[in-house]
């Protein structure tokens, strides 16, 4: 009984999690492709393609947020990115995406600059900002 | 302490009278290595290692803490101070610099920053940037001036779907290097150093070229190493009839002071489905002396078993080519030998190895790496050579 109330609940907590927006502020008229999101999250692009500098901000770390969009949009582990970064960091060439700790941060920063780039999760979106790709 | 303190009392003012506004981050690196090192000839193949010893937690490990000030408007100020077990685990400031990002595109860096004589040169010591225990010797043989005090620029191009990263650097060093032939550290220094690197990058390939060059500044190096050793061909040569003008113009022949250092380096590296590969060669001299010109080069292959596992195999091999021209001038038959000799000690080291490296990322911030290595160095006293390594890289 024990076993199979795991199990429900490991479906449970992968079927209530549909995935994720990535998101703007409703003033931004950019569109963007997958290529586009990965680079500015990797620091390769610090502009949205239709002018004005892009800011990501990224989930906490270890949350099914962050998860997700490293799994799909930066098709990397959680250790390869910190491996990425800490050649960024250590040669001055660059720092990682600021973190916020929960969905509702993110869309209070986003939806109060039009300079961020975030992502939350499906559910969490609302009409203050404006979804540019789900994945 | 004072030393340290003294060396980067500037930047060390700067970050402490930043406005509260101003952010202060703070990174760090660790490497704790144990390694342990078989030699036939009992002589370590590298010079920071004992031979023959138990497991050494000593020589591969280092702790480092770097500290950022964003001072806003795109101006910040870095130091980063590092303790290797190799040196006692004194603190040094490898690198103190002020930044000012001009635009989107360019950032220019001055102070005491890293040289990149080599691809991984800047990120070398950190452990967790990269899947071996230890870069390969071959190409990162340990030359102190990876680190020097001048200005850099680094570009970014986007060129539709790839990045241009481009440094251009301007600077100068002081130091000590290795030398086989003398078995000691001996005194150098580079001035006007110029440096040149481009890096183009796709999704899944960097591809790269870089180069610099200096004028040397012989230190001990000329008086210890090359001179001293020509010294007793002199003798001979004075004896037998060389003119004094014949002595002079020779000793300006061997000598590494006033030549042109030349470094130049290119490779590749791909990381696709989770196969890895990187090959990177380099060649390195004193121009027209008795130095002769290094090329050192590895391939290396690796599978990324799981997302947290990764094995690596690679080659690696360091040549030295002996090339007398420099003594075409040299009309004395005793002086020319005398040259000749000295060029052919300096260039009689090389070595080659082949390696296996496994990381296992047991925490998002931390590595545990096994590294074994196999290799054979031509000096008697070395001949083949294995190093065992296991430890943690992280970063925080």
């Amino acid at each position: 009984m024990k076993s199979v109330l795991v199990i429900l609940s490991l479906l449970f907590s992968a079927s209530a999690f549909a995935g994720i927006s990535v998101i703007v502020h409703p003033s931004n008229s950019t569109s963007l492709t997958e290529d586009e999101v990965a680079r500015i999250f990797l620091g390769k692009m610090k502009s949205f393609p239709g002018g004005g500098s892009a800011v990501p901000i990224n989930a906490a770390d270890g949350s099914n947020q962050r998860d997700t969009f490293n799994d799909v949009v930066l098709q990397k582990s959680s250790s390869q990115i910190k491996a990425y970064w800490s050649k960024l960091i250590f040669t001055g060439k660059g720092t990682p995406p600021q973190e916020a700790d929960s969905d509702s941060e993110i869309l209070n920063l986003i939806k109060s600059n039009p300079n961020l780039i975030g992502y939350v999760s499906n559910e969490a979106v609302t009409g203050d900002v404006k979804v540019v790709a789900q994945f | 302490m004072k030393k340290i303190y003294k060396q980067c009392l500037p930047l060390l003012t700067i970050l402490a009278a930043t406005n509260a506004d101003a952010e202060l981050r703070f990174n760090g690196f660790a490497s704790i290595h144990g390694t342990q090192v078989t030699s036939d000839g009992s002589t370590p193949p590298f010079p920071e290692y004992n031979a023959n010893e138990n497991f050494s937690f000593k020589e591969q490990s280092l702790f480092a803490l770097q500290a950022s000030a964003d001072l806003g408007e795109g101006l910040s100020a870095t130091v980063q101070f590092v303790s290797e077990g190799k040196n006692n685990f004194n603190t040094v400031a490898r690198w103190a610099y002020l930044s000012y990002q001009l635009n989107d595109n360019h950032m220019i860096t001055a102070g005491k920053l890293a040289n990149p004589i080599f691809y991984q040169s800047e990120y070398e010591q950190v452990g967790f940037a990269h899947n071996f225990a230890r870069l390969p010797k071959a190409v990162y043989i340990g030359l102190d001036f990876s680190t020097i005090e001048g200005i850099a620029l680094d570009s970014t191009f986007y060129i539709d779907n790839y990045t241009l990263t481009t440094k251009v650097l301007y600077g100068s060093w002081a130091g000590t290097v290795f030398l086989s032939s003398t078995g000691q550290d001996e005194t150098l220094g580079l001035e006007d150093v110029m440096s040149v690197r481009g890096t183009l990058s796709g999704d899944w390939w960097n591809i790269y070229a870089g180069t610099f060059i200096s004028t040397m500044v012989g230190g001990s190096v000329d008086t210890n190493a090359v001179l001293a050793a020509a010294q007793p061909g002199v003798t001979a040569a004075l004896a037998a009839g060389a003119t004094q003008a014949q002595v002079d113009e020779f000793n300006n022949t061997i000598k590494w002071g006033d030549k042109d250092g030349i470094y130049s380096y290119a490779g590749f590296n791909v990381d696709l489905n989770n196969f890895l590969v990187d090959f990177e060669i380099t060649n390195y001299g004193v121009d027209d002396s008795s130095d002769a010109f290094n090329t050192g080069w590895y391939l290396s292959a690796g599978y990324r078993v799981r997302d947290d596992m990764t094995v690596t195999v690679h080659t690696e091999k360091n040549e030295q080519d002996v090339d007398l021209a420099y003594l075409d001038g040299v009309s004395n038959p005793i002086l020319y030998g005398t040259g000749k000799a000295i060029s052919e000690g300096l260039g009689f080291r090389e070595f080659e190895a082949n390696g296996v490296s496994v990381r296992y990322d047991f925490h998002p911030s931390a590595a545990l790496k096994v590294d074994f290595l196999s290799g054979e160095d031509t000096r008697p006293t070395v001949g083949d050579y294995t190093m065992m390594t296991v430890g943690i890289d992280m970063v925080f």
